[in-house]
């Protein structure tokens, strides 16, 4: 269940403050029952026996007055007879009053008779004898008559007392029972106060902590780069749903490892790639190459390879099919498949042949690789090369000024990698001094501007002949830059391109080899 | 930019199957085109025309999966012939020397006439 930090808070303390209500609650109910039985004991019992005792001092004092009347016949005990009689009314309406239950009624009631019948004895019989000179007539119905009248309210009010001394005992008996249960009561409210309490403060705040510092833990162990560590909190409040949050954070951090070594890996390939690519150091004169490279991604399929052996020039510009890392794999087995049979002075036919097959057995089902394979006679300007599935060359010559050119397509082979016979059909010119081959890739010609039409081999051409016054050294450059710009920013593919420039038989220039203008990030 | 995604419509000719991808096959796409190929063979109807007239742009990739089919449906006794009509996509047919050994034709009926086996 789902009950959060603040509810769980909330409830606990609105628990206690609830059994602290009921603590109260209790307290003024035992302080009810103990001030009801102190009225029952002060307000009616013990005024209750006091009231008896004066109403039976009253007809005890009465009962005296007349015998003193009658023995020495003083008239002022008489009075005091009447104000007794007074008094014993007085004290029977408070006990009318005081006591309420049917048996104190009607005791009360039998006393109030035997009182109402002795005063008749005295009023009625022995005071009339007295008056009358027949003293000891009277005080002989004095004493039979009234002596009786008297132990009978003597006995009643006795009987009253006991019922008093009753009532009082069942209030005690009440108040003990009543404090019994109330003494239980609070304890029970106490221990349910107490377990909540506890619960509170000592349970409540240990799991949060616990929890916490599980999720400290987590932490510090993501800060020393372990990030494998999973929490399993299921407190149901802001500490889970923290939990949660923080694996999934971790699942994040291990996405960006994971990208960190891939891209790291893709760093090493690229400079394996970059170290295959520019080893370039032709020794002879009579040409110049210009190479430029401008990759897609850190690693691409586009590669090119000179090699200068005797009086003749090799010049291999290649393309992998497909992007990255599976092109860039593909483009590295071809390049050291062509250098390790060319070093060992295998003809063209032979290197690319036998490259061919590496490509096959490398490669997955359909990839494959274009190249064109050329040598440059260094003495003559003759140029041959062997074109597998490769976009045609350029020949630009002509004055510096208004050159002229064209692409020679030449009979064509079949790409590397797809047939046991690509067929090794060759084309060669013969380049006059100052001519140059220009070799690229397809990325030249599929880049496609933002309404999707391609550059195109005619678009290719016209740029190359316009911009070569510019110079064979930063020919390749502008292409680039214009291709790019063609794109609008949205090139996803290698471009590669060569200038080949032959300087003549007689040449004394010594040879030059441009370094590679990289004009890609990261190699 | 490619578009990350190629719709390919599948049609039921009798003795072969058409595959009709829409949309341009580069690198990001060519992996429905390679599954689509991959169901032929699994459903052992290995006689596919690739009808490329809803294929704006190709690259290498694309072309690699291509061939990449054509061996496969080849090595699973069937073939594969191509109905195209774009002029970009033929030139680089001819380029690579994909079209020698496969069937290449304006239309559906007619590369599927020139199937091998």
């Amino acid at each position: 269940m789902q009950v959060s930090l603040r509810w769980k808070i909330v409830g606990g303390f609105g628990l206690l403050l609830l059994l602290i209500g009921l603590l109260g609650w209790v307290t003024l109910i035992l302080f009810g029952s103990v001030r009801g039985v102190q009225r029952q004991v002060f307000d009616d019992a013990v005024p209750g026996l006091m009231t008896v005792d004066e109403i039976v001092r009253a007809y005890t004092a009465q009962s005296a007055a007349v015998r003193g009347f009658l023995i020495g016949n003083q008239p002022r005990l008489l009075d005091q007879y009447h104000r007794e009689v007074e008094v014993a009314a007085d004290r029977q309406r408070t006990a009318e009053r005081l006591f309420r239950s049917p048996r104190e009624r009607d005791l009360l009631t039998s006393l109030e008779r035997a009182g109402a019948s002795f005063h008749r004895l005295v009023d009625r019989r022995v005071v009339p004898l007295a008056q009358r000179g027949r003293r000891n007539r009277a005080f002989e119905v004095l004493s039979r008559e009234g002596s009786d009248r008297i132990v009978t309210i003597e006995n009643l009010a006795r009987r009253l007392r006991q019922a008093q001394v009753v009532a009082v005992r069942r209030a005690e008996d009440d108040l003990r029972s009543a404090s019994s249960e109330a003494v239980v009561t609070l304890i029970a409210v106490l221990v349910a106060a107490l377990v909540v309490g506890a619960l509170l403060v000592f349970f409540l705040p240990r799991r949060l902590v616990r929890n916490l510092s599980r999720l400290v833990d987590a932490a510090r162990a993501v800060g020393r780069g372990h990030l494998e560590q999973r929490l399993d909190i299921h407190s149901g409040d802001e500490v889970e749903e923290l939990a949660r949050r923080f694996t999934e954070m971790q699942e994040g951090l291990e996405r960006l490892q994971r990208l960190a070594v891939q891209e790291r890996e893709l760093e090493i390939a690229a400079s394996i790639q970059a170290n295959l690519v520019r080893r370039i150091d032709p020794s002879l004169p009579g040409a110049s190459v210009y190479p430029v490279q401008r990759q897609a991604n850190r690693v691409g399929g586009d590669w090119y390879d000179v090699d200068v052996s005797g009086r003749r020039l090799t010049v291999v510009v290649g393309d992998a099919s497909g992007k990255g890392i599976g092109a860039a794999l593909m483009a590295t087995v071809a390049l050291s498949v062509l250098r390790a049979e060319r070093s060992l002075g295998a003809p063209p036919e032979r290197i690319v042949q036998r490259t061919n097959q590496a490509l096959a057995i490398a490669g997955d089902a359909g990839s494959f690789a274009t190249l064109i394979y050329a040598t440059l006679d260094l003495d003559d300007g003759s140029v041959r090369w062997l074109n597998m599935g490769h976009p045609a060359p350029f020949l630009l010559r002509g004055p510096h000024d208004r050159p002229e050119g064209y692409f020679v397509h030449g009979p064509r082979n079949r790409a590397l990698g797809w047939f046991e016979e690509p067929g090794f059909a060759e084309t060669s010119v013969r380049l006059r001094p100052g001519d140059s081959l220009v070799l690229f890739t397809d990325g030249f010609i599929e880049a496609r501007s933002a309404d999707d039409e391609a550059f195109g081999e005619d678009r290719l051409a016209e740029a190359i002949l316009q911009l070569a016054p510019l110079g064979p050294d930063v020919l390749g450059e502008e292409l680039i830059a214009l291709v790019e710009s063609f794109a609008a920013g949205k090139l996803d593919d290698d471009l590669t391109l060569l200038v080949v420039r032959f300087e003549g038989v007689r040449s004394e220039a010594p040879p030059t080899v441009s370094p590679s203008h990289d004009l890609s990030a990261g190699l | 930019m490619a578009q990350e995604k190629v719709e390919i419509q599948i049609t039921d000719a009798g003795a072969y199957r058409v595959l009709k991808p829409t949309g341009d096959l580069d690198v990001y796409t060519v992996g429905s085109l390679r599954d689509a190929i991959g169901r032929m063979i699994e459903e052992d109807t290995p006689h596919v025309v690739v009808d490329l007239d809803g294929v704006p742009f190709m690259d290498s990739s694309g072309l690699g999966a291509l061939m990449g089919g054509v061996r496969r449906l080849r090595e699973a006794g069937g073939d594969l012939a191509i109905a195209c009509t774009r002029e970009q996509h033929l030139k680089l047919f001819s380029i690579t020397g994909f079209g020698e050994g496969v069937s290449i034709s304006p239309t559906v009926e007619e590369a599927a006439a020139g199937f091998k086996a």
